[in-house]
């Protein structure tokens, strides 16, 4: 199927949130993407990228503050009713049975009586849930319940199908299923679904499923790439043309998420990135089991069973620690890190604390407490990071650092008082007892 | 067209018994509807006789019930306008704080006076302004639940039914008022007990040199009382008691089990499911499912006789409603609409702070005075009465809480025990003390225990309850010792909780001072000095500078209280004590 004329289209758009705590969140800074009749677009990135806000602005379940989102051409004017939507976590109501979760949408596009028992039937028959009309959601499993979802957005024959991550809450098992399903059903004319939009985690169902492949970088949300997939369909996963795309997909998504350090501006504070001490060891411990300790980062997320933006998270500190280098999308141990890995606690830590002292962020917090004589209040050291990081969560930053901190016996953290202290510190003592 | 026709059944037990119940309660609104446009009689003559008693009783009840439904309506549109408007919700909220703390008889004059001028010759007057009196004890916690349900909400619930196209009102039925169901009836129970607590005041009061008087359970004790017959009071105490567990069986229980279908969370917190024998019962019969049908095929012949009707109101609807869509969308009306609601709600307020400061400004230094150091002794009987409360409820709240076995056998007792009205036993208390000379001025600080010390067990023992099993599993697996193991487990746990509980605790105790430190009982009066019989004294001496100064200072302390004391406890104990990690 070659797509047609543009249907959805968004225009240098960009979207702002406040936080509860005042802090302004940019989850999109000027996006244009335009999306075609007949085509499948999966929108792929790490968590917090705005993928799953801009799936919003297409619904027309929010307004973007600048730029414009069009259909058809015409500006969008409250919800898109050429479309329905698919959610991750369902959001069926849990009062209703499964043939008045399907009949939701079907009165305010002016469908009742009879006509509406056959929308409600032909949908539940298509999604095969023929049998449980008179269920309720909660004696369904997880992919069941999704079926019902998909039901109720295909009883309205809508032209466009949104999809915010719609397989991330099952099971691998059902996942599969349903995702060859939905392939089926956008070939099937009779569903009057012609055009897909699908916010994934999954570079594998990504490719399985769409057509052209969006990537999206965060701080703020932005479109990276592009990718088209030519794949004719029925895809099949085990094939070299498809793995060949995932590997594709993958050597994209990397160049996003572990970007080459820039070699200028070495003043610059980097974030640390906000994982757990014991996840940088166990990525340490799994590569030694390795032929030459390396591994491409999908393959080691695959491996440890996490998904890819936590995995590489965990490399980036890996990296700043200079444990690991990553060339492309290598993830190779250093000698540094086959070291410490041989050595015992103590030593272990010592070697952490020394690391962690020339790390951009934790020397500005110790050159912090040292001018504090030794120790500084949370509010002071959460207002300093909120300034130099507006777009990553300032408490959860500070946990991470306080978790870093703690273990390397660099700082300690006295939560009743609210407040840090740096250890090994003359001054530290007198602070405590004060 | 068929005729309308019920499906053949066999009526049944259940049945009948709905039948009985549907007589009952017409019976109960034509006598209490008869009550409301008979003449208008101050002070009505109260029969003292047992066999009127019931009648009495279902006046009170009817009473509760009328005021429960103006609270639930109330809250709907008030949770609902804090909960979709920011503008609303800056201004509502500490409004609600406010209004909360006003006891009954801040309301009591205004609601009198003003409702009988515009009823002058009925009954409707003063019965409305009981009914609103109850009210004033209802709404509030009522208002915050709904407001509270709607802010929790899944967002993507909301995508789902904008998705949809569902329209606001439709939004409203089908997910918002379910989603918040309930909340709403855990605090309707709660709201029905609070809004017996006022009872023999709502209907039996002195304003002035008049004396009010309504037919109710109230008044009867009342009445009881001042003849010093005891034997009439602990009657009416008895048809209370029954009273509380009929509504009880007959409504809540049924309400709770079926509320269970609403629940958003699938989880369930593993405990048993609520289960109603009257709920049990009543699906058994076949009326309910006959109505149902009978109403779904009477909704389908007149959607169907509307047909015809339906074309032509469709192509008029749009341009009927160009007006009011001009008026809410366009920016220059919009915002014209909005500065007048500023300035109506500014007006309003102005208008009660300047009536408010006038009723003040009639206070001389002395008075206020008077009104400082008898706050501050009533201020000491609360915290007494706080203290002494956590000092029984507490341990006894671990030790139901801790067992489940005991927790389910006790806790429809308690709940029972609890809703039943503290001030009515009051008078009787007050006498046995005088048998072994206890005076007021330290009996009342027992008197506002009884207002308020189930708040306190409450929360303590669902607050055990709750403690996971592992927790308690790892304090026996080390064999830590019974002192240590409630240190180091029990009361850290309950902590959030029972400063939850200090709170409303602490409310109910100052409510509760102004019915304990001014009893009428054996048709003598005894007051002891304090807020609360200098608030009494002022509302039966009809002084409304010396009430209105006494009713602000008591609401001015409970919310400064609450905002300084124990919103700064509360937090404390949650960091501290709290298992969200």
């Amino acid at each position: 199927m070659t797509p047609g004329t543009v249907l959805l289209e968004a225009q240098h758009v960009t979207q702002r949130f406040r936080l509860p705590n005042g802090q302004n969140l940019e989850a999109l800074r000027d996006v244009s993407l335009a999306v075609r009749e007949q085509e499948v677009v999966a929108l792929v990135g790490p968590s917090g990228c705005g993928k799953s806000t801009l799936l919003r602005l297409f619904a027309g379940l929010a307004r973007p503050v600048e730029g414009k989102v069009l259909y058809r051409g015409q500006s969008l004017d409250g919800v898109l009713g050429a479309a329905a939507m698919v959610f991750q976590s369902f959001a069926l109501l849990p009062w209703l049975t499964v043939a008045e979760n399907v009949a939701m949408g079907l009165e305010a596009r002016g469908v009742y009586g009879p006509a509406r028992r056959d929308a409600v039937a032909r949908a539940i028959n298509l999604v095969g849930l023929d049998g449980f009309e008179q269920a309720y959601p909660k004696e369904l499993s997880g992919g069941m319940k999704q079926r019902v979802g998909f039901a109720r957005a295909l009883a309205v024959a809508p032209e466009i199908l949104l999809m915010d991550e719609p397989f991330g809450a099952l099971d691998p098992l059902t996942a599969e299923n349903l995702r060859s399903q939905v392939v089926d059903l956008w070939r099937d004319p009779a569903t009057g679904v012609n055009t897909l939009v699908i916010v994934t985690h999954s570079v594998e169902e990504a490719v399985f499923l769409a057509g052209r492949i969006v990537v999206f970088g965060s701080n703020p949300g932005h479109v990276r790439e592009e990718m088209t997939n030519p794949l004719p369909y029925p895809r099949q996963e085990r094939s070299p043309e498809f793995e060949e795309m995932v590997d594709r997909l993958h050597a994209i998504l990397t160049a996003t998420l572990l970007p080459e350090p820039a070699p200028a501006a070495p003043q610059r504070l980097v974030p640390f990135p906000r994982v757990h001490v014991s996840e940088v060891t166990g990525l340490l411990d799994h590569l030694l089991t390795r032929p030459d300790g390396k591994g491409p980062v999908f393959e080691l997320a695959e491996d440890l069973g996490v998904d890819y933006d936590r995995m590489s998270a965990v490399v980036r500190a890996a990296e700043q620690l200079g444990w690991v280098t990553t060339p492309g999308e290598i993830v190779q141990l250093t000698a540094a890190g086959r070291e410490v890995m041989a050595m015992d606690d103590a030593a272990r830590k010592d070697v952490t604390r020394a690391r962690l002292a020339k790390q951009p962020l934790f020397a500005r917090l110790v050159a912090m407490l040292k001018e504090g004589e030794g120790a500084v209040e949370d509010e002071e050291v959460l207002a300093d990071l909120t300034i130099y990081f507006p777009f990553i969560p300032a408490e959860s930053l500070f946990a991470t650092l306080v978790e870093w901190g703690r273990y390397a016996e660099l700082v300690d953290h006295d939560a009743d008082a609210g407040r840090l202290m740096l250890l090994g510190w003359e001054g530290a003592a007198e602070a405590r007892v004060e | 067209m068929k005729p309308l026709r019920l499906p053949s059944a066999r009526p049944g037990l259940a049945d009948v018994a709905i039948l009985c119940l549907l007589g009952g309660v017409i019976a109960t609104v034509v006598a209490f509807a008869r009550e409301f446009e008979a003449p208008f009689a101050q002070a009505v003559r109260i029969d003292l006789r047992p066999a009127a008693l019931p009648r009495y009783t279902l006046y009170s009840l009817s009473r509760g019930v009328l005021a429960l439904v103006i609270s639930y309506l109330f809250a709907l549109g008030f949770g609902w306008a804090a909960a979709k408007s920011r503008a609303a919700e800056r201004l509502l909220l500490p409004l609600l704080d406010i209004l909360q703390s006003i006891p009954v008889l801040g309301f009591l004059p205004g609601l009198v006076l003003g409702l009988m001028s515009l009823f002058p010759t009925r009954n409707v007057g003063l019965e409305l302004a009981a009914i609103l009196m109850i009210f004033t004890a209802q709404a509030w916690n009522l208002a915050l639940s709904f407001y509270n349900s709607l802010k929790a909400l899944p967002p993507q619930l909301r995508d789902a039914c904008k998705v949809a196209g569902w329209p606001p009102g439709r939004t409203f039925r089908q997910l918002e008022v379910p989603a918040a169901a309930q909340g709403l009836v855990w605090n309707g129970m709660l709201s029905m007990a609070g809004g017996w607590f006022f009872l023999m005041v709502n209907e039996a009061f002195r304003l002035g040199n008049r004396d009010y008087r309504l037919p109710g359970i109230g008044s009867y004790m009342s009445v009881a009382l001042d003849q010093g017959n005891l034997r009439a009071a602990g009657l009416a105490i008895t048809a209370m008691v029954v009273m509380i567990v009929c509504v009880d069986q007959l409504l809540w229980r049924p309400l709770v089990v079926w509320v269970e279908k609403f629940r958003l969370d699938e989880s369930g917190d593993g405990g048993p499911a609520p289960s109603s024998w009257v709920l049990e019962f009543l699906r058994r019969a076949r009326l309910p499912r006959g109505a149902a049908v009978f109403q779904r095929r009477a909704y389908r012949r007149a959607r169907r006789a509307a047909r015809p009707l339906e074309r032509p109101f469709r192509a008029v609807g749009p341009i009927i409603l160009r007006g009011p869509r001009f008026a809410f969308e366009h920016p220059v009306p919009r915002m014209v609409s909005v500065g007048l609601a500023i300035v109506a709600v500014a007006a309003a307020a102005a208008l009660g702070a300047w009536r408010l400061w006038l009723l003040l400004a009639q206070l001389g230094w002395a008075e206020w005075a008077k009104l400082v150091s008898s706050a501050a002794l009533t201020f000491a009987r609360v915290m007494g009465a706080v203290i002494l409360s956590t000092a029984w409820a507490l341990p006894a709240g671990v030790v139901i809480g801790r067992s489940p076995r005991i927790a389910r056998a006790l806790q429809p007792v308690i709940q029972v025990v609890a809703s039943f009205p503290a001030p009515m036993l009051f008078p009787l208390v007050i006498l046995l003390f005088e048998r072994i000379s206890i005076g007021l001025g330290l009996g009342a600080v027992a008197l506002m225990v009884l207002a308020g010390q189930w708040y306190i067990l409450f929360n303590v023992i669902s607050a055990v309850a709750a403690i996971p099993q592992q927790l308690k599993d790892a304090t026996a697996a080390f064999r830590l010792p019974r002192w240590r193991r409630w240190r180091a487990l029990y009361l850290p746990a309950a902590a959030p909780a029972l400063v939850m509980g200090w709170v409303t605790a602490a409310g109910g105790a100052w409510n509760g001072s102004i019915v304990a430190e001014y009893i009428e009982a054996g048709g003598a009066l005894r007051t002891t000095k304090g807020l609360g019989s200098l608030i009494s004294e002022a509302t039966a001496d009809a002084n409304f500078p010396l009430l209105a100064g006494g009713i602000a200072l008591m609401s001015l302390i409970v919310v400064g209280w609450n905002r300084i004391v124990w919103r700064s406890l509360m937090e404390w104990a949650r960091t501290r004590f709290g298992y969200a990690q």
